[in-house]
């Protein structure tokens, strides 16, 4: 670009975006961006009118996650801008790279309590990777340079760039260079194998532990040919699931609180534990001092805060793991762990023979999962019906499976998949939502009519927050405490009045046909999935207990 | 009442002279488990370098403080003041 005419700091926004490539943001108005806005108008660069900030926050994490670029979500000062915060806070415990613009009131009123003018600098630095707050137009093109790097540089993350609407409306002559401003960028030291080699070839019953950080590393490919090299046996994360073959006979699904029998007994027994993208997070582990007992720990990871974290690895790798894990990728001598893991495998394979006339969620899943078109992204919210589907559904890749990971946040699923579905126009984007879930952020069913979004709403619906019943239930001796939903919207009703075509079923007999209606469907579809308020999610690795301990029914 | 393990420890934090640089290491200091003891810092406006002296104490292991200091974008570096920093000193707290 040439172009060195003066432009407003908002009109300089908009033109630094394009070069990064962004077509998309999500975002709403208000009096401390209106410049930006009005620069918008100018602009080539699309936005998305969310009807919520929040819900803006979480389009831009699912456009990033299902496209994997960053994604750039808008708000203005105050109550716009802390909308945006849960957002951000999950972007960050996900590491997701987000940029997110906020207008601020004007420099000269800042620090005077004006009208929705809150220190939103200082709230993100919980909640950020980085943030700036622009005091001059003439910092601005380097700020918003700086803030993309920042994202997706090391392990990735959101940024946020404050701008004073006096900032926005300035005049300034941009040099359109885009040139590296990271002075302290974390030198990596060069990965040492030696000991990690020793580790594998005297390893008799290693277990490959794969996390998140494989699909955003890009070590998919690098992945897979390691479990198929090694023929190791693997287990996933709720992150790290589509990263591995799931037709591979050594695969053993997720670990972890949900995880499967298989998975979890196996991580139990083993005694070498390849961590390879993956923290040792409270869910997957239980009990920590009884998680893996007795194995030797060789942990692959781009963040050096996470090595010794919570574990003590034996052979730490840091670096890249597309150049580091291939190092490691020979074959191993293990077939009778192999036998043991397949017989595992077998023994404790998911059964849907449920019994009556109700729908059991997992088997609707399974057969989403068996019916929807290659490449199908499916988002989640949170609880039950989140584990379900992490348990029951197959994804060939992790940015085919977005879910709220580490933050667990409700709400995530609705407008993560209208994120999803702007950034990948030609594949099928399903959410699995629950009727608690669904109405965190229930106003962006306007973004679907708005747009006419052809988002797949799978809403599992059994009267309740689910999983908070649950644990009443199981660990607070059945005293149910705000957690029943008997008074729920007629969601039929309401997905009509959004000009969303919907079903409700409530019999084993309509899934298939059900099913096959919404995929069919050209635009928009909300399928209410009426379930029993008694199911529960299994198996379940009780608080402050080994994983090896889990429960299998109540 | 539960007896933990506190260790001091001084840390020599070199930092580029930022935006609210020094709330971004208090932030993680307290939210990583560390007392703040006490702090000391001064600006070099020549090379707008700014040189952090961070006092505090933990059960924790003050390499789990390091990694994520250092994870901060304007830290140059981070480094522990092993004669100012005593190790294994009992303290009783009401946690």
């Amino acid at each position: 670009m040439t172009d060195s005419k003066p432009l407003t700091g908002g009109g300089l926004l908009f033109k630094v975006l394009e070069q990064h490539g962004v077509n998309h943001v999500f975002g709403y108005p208000g009096g401390a961006i209106m410049p930006i806005y009005d620069a918008l108008v100018d602009s080539n660069v699309q936005h998305f009118l969310c009807r919520h900030e929040q819900g803006a926050s979480f389009s831009a994490v699912g456009y990033a996650r299902a496209s994997g670029k960053v994604g750039v979500c808008m708000a203005t000062s105050g109550p716009g801008a802390t909308n945006l915060i849960t957002g951000l806070a999950d972007a960050l415990a996900d590491s997701i790279p987000v940029v997110a613009i906020t207008g601020q009131v004007p420099t000269a009123a800042m620090g005077s309590d004006a009208f929705q003018e809150i220190d939103i600098f200082g709230l993100s630095l919980a909640c950020t990777k980085h943030s700036f707050q622009v005091n001059h137009v003439d910092e601005l093109e380097k700020v918003l340079h700086q803030a993309f790097e920042i994202a997706l540089e090391g392990r990735q993350g959101p940024v946020l760039v404050d701008i004073p609407k006096d900032v926005q409306m300035a005049s300034v002559s941009p040099t359109f260079k885009a040139t590296s401003h990271l002075k302290n960028k974390v030198k990596l030291p060069l990965a040492d194998i030696s000991k990690a080699l020793d580790l594998l070839t005297h390893a008799k019953q290693p277990i490959l532990y794969v996390g998140g950080g494989v699909g955003m590393a890009n070590a998919i490919d690098e992945v897979r040919a390691f479990a198929k090299e090694t023929g190791m046996p693997s287990v996933s994360t709720l992150k790290g699931l589509g990263a591995l073959d799931t037709n591979d006979k050594n695969y053993l699904g997720m670990l972890g609180m949900h995880g499967t029998k298989a998975a979890n007994l196996a991580v139990h027994d083993c005694d070498l534990l390849i961590a390879v993208g993956a923290r040792f997070d409270d869910r997957v582990t239980g009990k920590l001092d009884q998680f893996a007992p007795d194995a030797k720990v060789i942990h692959f990871d781009i963040d050096t805060a996470e090595i010794n974290k919570r574990r003590v690895a034996d052979a730490p790798i840091l670096g890249d793991l597309k150049e580091n894990l291939p190092l490691l990728t020979m074959p191993l001598n293990i077939e009778n762990w192999q036998a043991k893991i397949q017989q595992m495998n077998n023994d404790f394979a998911w059964r849907y023979d449920h019994p009556g006339e109700g729908i059991y969620a997992p088997a609707v899943l399974k057969e989403i999962s068996d019916l929807m078109p290659n490449n199908t992204c499916v988002t989640t919210d949170v609880g039950q019906h989140q584990m379900w589907a992490a348990q029951h559904m197959n994804f060939d890749e992790p940015n085919n499976f977005l879910t709220s990971g580490s933050m667990g946040t409700m709400g995530f699923g609705l407008p993560a998949a209208i994120g999803a579905q702007i950034s990948r126009p030609h594949d099928t984007i399903i959410t699995v939502s629950g009727d608690g879930s669904i109405m965190m952020n229930v106003q962006e069913l306007a973004t679907i009519k708005r747009y006419q979004i052809p988002v797949k709403i799978v809403l599992i619906d059994n009267a309740k927050l689910g999983m908070v019943r649950q644990w009443q239930d199981l660990f607070f001796d059945g005293r149910l405490s705000e957690t029943d939903l008997a008074d729920n919207p007629d969601f039929c009703m309401l997905a009509k009045s959004f000009d969303i075509a919907t079903k409700q079923i409530t019999k084993k007999c309509e899934v298939t046909a059900a099913i096959n209606d919404m995929l069919d469907h050209d635009g928009p579809y909300l399928l209410h999935v009426k379930i029993d308020a008694k199911d529960n999610v299994w198996p379940l690795v009780p608080p402050n207990s080994a994983n090896n301990e889990m429960m299998e029914s109540a | 009442m539960n007896t933990l393990t506190m260790n001091n420890y001084t840390l020599i934090i070199m930092v580029d002279d930022k935006q609210v640089v020094l709330e971004r290491i208090l932030q993680v200091t307290r939210y990583r488990g560390f007392l703040i003891n006490g702090i000391t810092a001064k600006v070099n406006t020549g090379n707008n370098v700014a040189t952090i002296e961070l006092f505090v104490s933990s059960d924790r292991p003050i390499s789990l403080l390091i990694d994520q200091i250092n994870k901060l974008v304007d830290i140059k570096s981070v480094k522990v003041d092993n004669k100012a920093s005593q190790l294994s000193k009992a303290k009783e707290c009401s946690a």
